[in-house]
Order: structure tokens, then sequence, then C-alpha cells
């Protein structure tokens, strides 16, 4: 399998030491077109300060990002080419209806009009979005916003999708189709970086999980392994542990610094 | 649709779809800000009347061209950091640095927007100081060359105010701008009579020189610019597009 995004010893400090932040510590990851991978971690464990560095919105101090063989870090106009992203904060698009937005989208990202038309076609109704495809976005629900958000990062997708928090306020039916789509996606040849903290249903979607703890990785797995390992029932439980455990281990290790 | 083959829309198109996107944003403010920018032009100059009653001549030219530069200036460095503070704020601003528009691009679009909100204020201010005071206007051909420098150039370096200083700081800085552009700085009145440290000051800052392109363009046979105005403010203009370009380009 080919790897769309390769990083490599990734550093990124936010502020001067002691009391900046190291929100990134060496990270290592992967991800080959296809597959989707799930990034987890705990608020402030470094996950969209990974983000924005594969997009050009952040400079990494240390360490590499390939994306689709091109460096993300010396060329970030091209990495925005290859790479669609929904952001975690909901885009607000007011005045827009949901369909004019994936619509707008699409064609800025340089699809083709008809290609765009039905792409969006068929995203709106994947989502079940049909209803509020033509109403002005001041007028849906955050569920439907972040649904359409979702869909202007997936109307003209790249060899990347990048997707923070994509489940946040959807209503669990929708969730589901949610889901369905990102693996479309996925099967369809692109790579999909995941970052969510819903792990009991990302479970069912991504081909391998990276979880993040204080900047760096704290185990990067199939879930199945992780599971077999662990003898735990979920993934859910698994990432319990790891992340409990790793902030354990930092406690002792800043008391052992004290 | 391929998943992977994404070749980005040619320049000028993203320029139409970014226009169209910003426009039905704002749909809904758009009128709003027009009147706005129209009030402020036509209220400047019947303000300035009231408070000096009856101007000889050329007070009153330097009266009735002031607005049409006043209105340029205030959606340049006022609105402009607002609107884009705003975005900073609520993380749109970052998003749309995620599509694949270059940089530039994105600045074109959005000063392509301001000038237009800023147009009919422009033309309003300059038709109310010409029936307030009596003047006769001397239209040069430089005119949309004086008024689309001024846009550009306000309107640029609003942009970097906005993306290099914290939005709520960006705000305030915003909000002093309008006493210092509206009392103390020579648009409606001539720089002689300022103190002198200030019109020192002002011989440094692209205000001056913006009133003075537009008087010369609105009336060319009694003023002219200055060559060392022309410089300044064509310093102001490069500095204020290189200045919003790095801003956009800038990673944190």
């Amino acid at each position: 399998m080919d790897d769309v995004l390769v990083i490599a010893g990734l550093r990124k400090r936010y502020g001067k030491a002691p009391k900046g932040v190291q929100a990134n510590d060496g990270v290592d990851l992967r991800i080959g077109a296809g597959q989707v991978v799930g990034l987890l971690g705990h608020n402030g464990a470094g996950k969209t300060t990974l983000v924005n560095q594969v997009v050009g919105l952040a400079l990494p101090d240390e360490g590499s990002i390939t994306l689709a063989g091109i460096d993300a870090i010396a060329r970030p106009d091209e990495a925005r080419k290859l790479a669609s992203v929904q952001a975690q904060a909901n885009v607000p698009i007011t005045g827009l209806t949901p369909r004019r937005a994936i619509d707008l989208v699409g064609r800025l990202r340089g699809g083709k009009r008809a290609d765009v038309a039905r792409r969006t076609e068929h995203l709106l109704d994947a989502l079940e979005l049909g209803p509020w495809a033509d109403v002005t976005a001041e007028k849906v629900s955050g569920g439907v916003a972040r649904l359409t958000a979702f869909a202007m990062a997936a109307v003209a997708p790249g060899a990347l999708v990048v997707l923070d928090e994509p489940t946040n306020d959807v209503d669990p039916v929708r969730r589901r189709l949610l889901w369905a789509e990102i693996r479309r996606i996925a099967d369809e040849g692109a790579a999909v970086l995941l970052v969510t903290h819903n792990v009991r249903e990302a479970e069912t979607v991504v081909d391998r999980v990276t979880i993040l703890d204080h900047g760096r990785v704290l185990a990067d797995e199939t879930p199945a392994a992780l599971i077999e390992f662990s003898g735990h029932q979920g993934l859910e439980d698994v990432y319990i542990e790891l992340v409990g455990s790793g902030e354990h281990a930092a406690d002792s290790a800043e008391e052992s610094v004290a | 649709m391929s998943t992977l083959a994404v070749h980005p829309a040619p320049m000028t198109r993203q320029l139409g779809l970014l226009l169209q996107w910003q426009f039905r944003r704002m749909s809904q403010f758009l009128p709003l800000l027009v009147v706005v920018q129209i009030l402020l032009a036509v209220t400047t100059v019947l303000g300035y009347g009231l408070l000096v009653g009856t101007p000889p001549p050329e007070q009153a030219l330097y009266l009735a061209t002031g607005a049409s530069t006043v209105t340029l200036v205030m959606v340049g460095l006022v609105m402009t950091p607002q609107l884009v503070a705003q975005a900073r704020t609520e993380g749109s601003l970052d998003w749309m640095r995620t599509l694949p528009v270059p940089r530039p691009v994105f600045l074109g679009a959005d000063l392509a927007l301001w000038t237009l909100i800023a147009l009919p204020g422009m033309v309003l201010g300059v038709v109310a100081g010409v029936l307030k005071f009596h003047v006769d206007l001397s239209i040069s051909p430089w005119l949309p060359v004086a008024a689309l420098v001024v846009s550009l150039t306000s309107a640029c370096v609003g942009y970097a105010i906005a993306c290099l200083l914290p939005p709520q700081l960006a705000q305030l800085v915003s909000q002093v701008l309008v006493f210092v552009v509206l009392l103390f700085s020579p648009v409606s009145y001539p720089a002689s009579r300022l103190p002198d440290w200030l019109a020192t000051v002002h011989q440094w800052l692209p205000i001056q020189p913006m009133a003075e392109a537009m008087r010369a363009s609105l009336v060319s046979d009694t003023f002219t610019m200055p060559l060392r105005s022309t410089i300044v403010l064509g310093v102001w203009c490069v500095a204020g597009i290189a200045a919003a370009t790095w801003s956009l380009r800038r990673r944190a």
C-alpha cells in the first residue's frame, strides 16, 4: 500500500520552557491510501496541533511531513492541494445553504461544475441532509452544520482527508451514515486522518489507531491488535487504560523532576 | 470523481468563487454596511459644515473632498480589522487558509469586496460635499487609480493589523483609529493646522498622502499630488500588500 502521509519525529512547542507546552514530542505516523487512521487522545494531547502542521497552519520545530511524496513543511501550498480539511470548529456559513457551501468549496478545490453538483447531491443524500439542503445556514441545527462541514471536506477530497471531530453534535442515526461515508472516502482511494473522541463508534471504521498522550505516541496499532494485547472488550477500554496510565506516568515523571 | 485528482481551479475562477462565497456570507449585512458607509460620508460633510459654518473657498474644497477619503480609509483601517478579527475568533479564517487558494487571491477577493462596500459612500460623500459647500470639481482621469490605491493600502494595513495582533487588541486599535482618522489627520483640513510634531508624524503616515491623492484627483485644477506624498503612499501600499500576504502565509 502506498503511503500518502508520512510523519517522522515531529516536534512542536508553543511558548518557551518551562512555561510553554510541548504539543508534539516526536510523533511518527503513517497513513496509506485507502486507510482510515484514528487519532485519539485527551484534550490537549496535541491532535489538532498535528493536523495544523500537516495543512500548513503551524510550523514544526523538528521532524518531517511528507504528503503524497511532497515535503509538506517546505511546500505548504502544494500540501493544501493534496489535503482537504474539516476543522474542529464549525466554519460559519451564514448566508449560504448547505448545498451552495458544499458546491462552492468543491469548485474552489478544482472540481468541474457537473462533477461537483453530482458529488454534492450524493453527499446530501448519503447523509440525509435533503430537507436542509436549500435552507440558509442560520436556520439549520448544529448537527446539520457539522455534517455540511464534513461534506465540504469530502466533496473534492484529495489524497488526504483530515477530519477533526466530525461527529460532534451529530445525532446517532446520522452518525452511522457519516461513519459509512468516511469509510467510503477511504475505499475510493484517499487516506483519512480521523481525530475523534468517539472511540467506541470509530472502532468500526478505522484501520489503525494512533493514541497521543502529552504529545507522544502511546500506541499505533490496529484496533483488533490493541484489544487482543490488552485483553479488554473494546477499544474504548484499551484507550482509557493507556491514556490513564500515560497521565499517571507523566505525573510521576513531573514529580520526580520536581 | 476521482478522490486523488484535485487540481485547484485557475486563479481567476477561484477569485470569482471566493467573491461569491464572501458576498453570500455577508448578504444579510451588506446593505446595512453600505448604508453605514454612506451615512458616515454624508454626516462627515454635514457635521464639519455645522462646526465651521460657511467656510472660505479653499477650506470648502478640503471639507467637500475629505469625506470620500474618510470613507475609504474607514472601511480599510476600521472595518477590515473588525471583520478579519471576527473571522479569526470564530475559526473561519484558519479553515479558509486550508483551502488550496493562493494567498494573493484571498486578499484580492476581500479587497474587492471592501472596495465595493466603500464605493457608494465615497461617491455620495463627494456629492454631499459639492451640494453643501457649493464647490466645483475638476475630476482627473486618475481618480479611479487614486481611489483604488487608497482603498488597497488602507485595507492591506487593516488586514495586517487584524492578522498580527490578538483579535481583541485589533478591534481596540481599529476603534482608536476612528478618532485618529476623523479628528487628528489632515484629511478635511490642511496639515498646517496641526501641531508641528503631529504634522511631522503625518508626513510619514499614509493618511495625509491618501487625502492628497483624493483631493488632487477630485479638484485637479487646484490641488496637485506632491512627489514626496506619492512615494510615501507607494511605499505604504507595497508594504501593506507585503504585510497582508505575509500574515496570511504565516504559520503559528
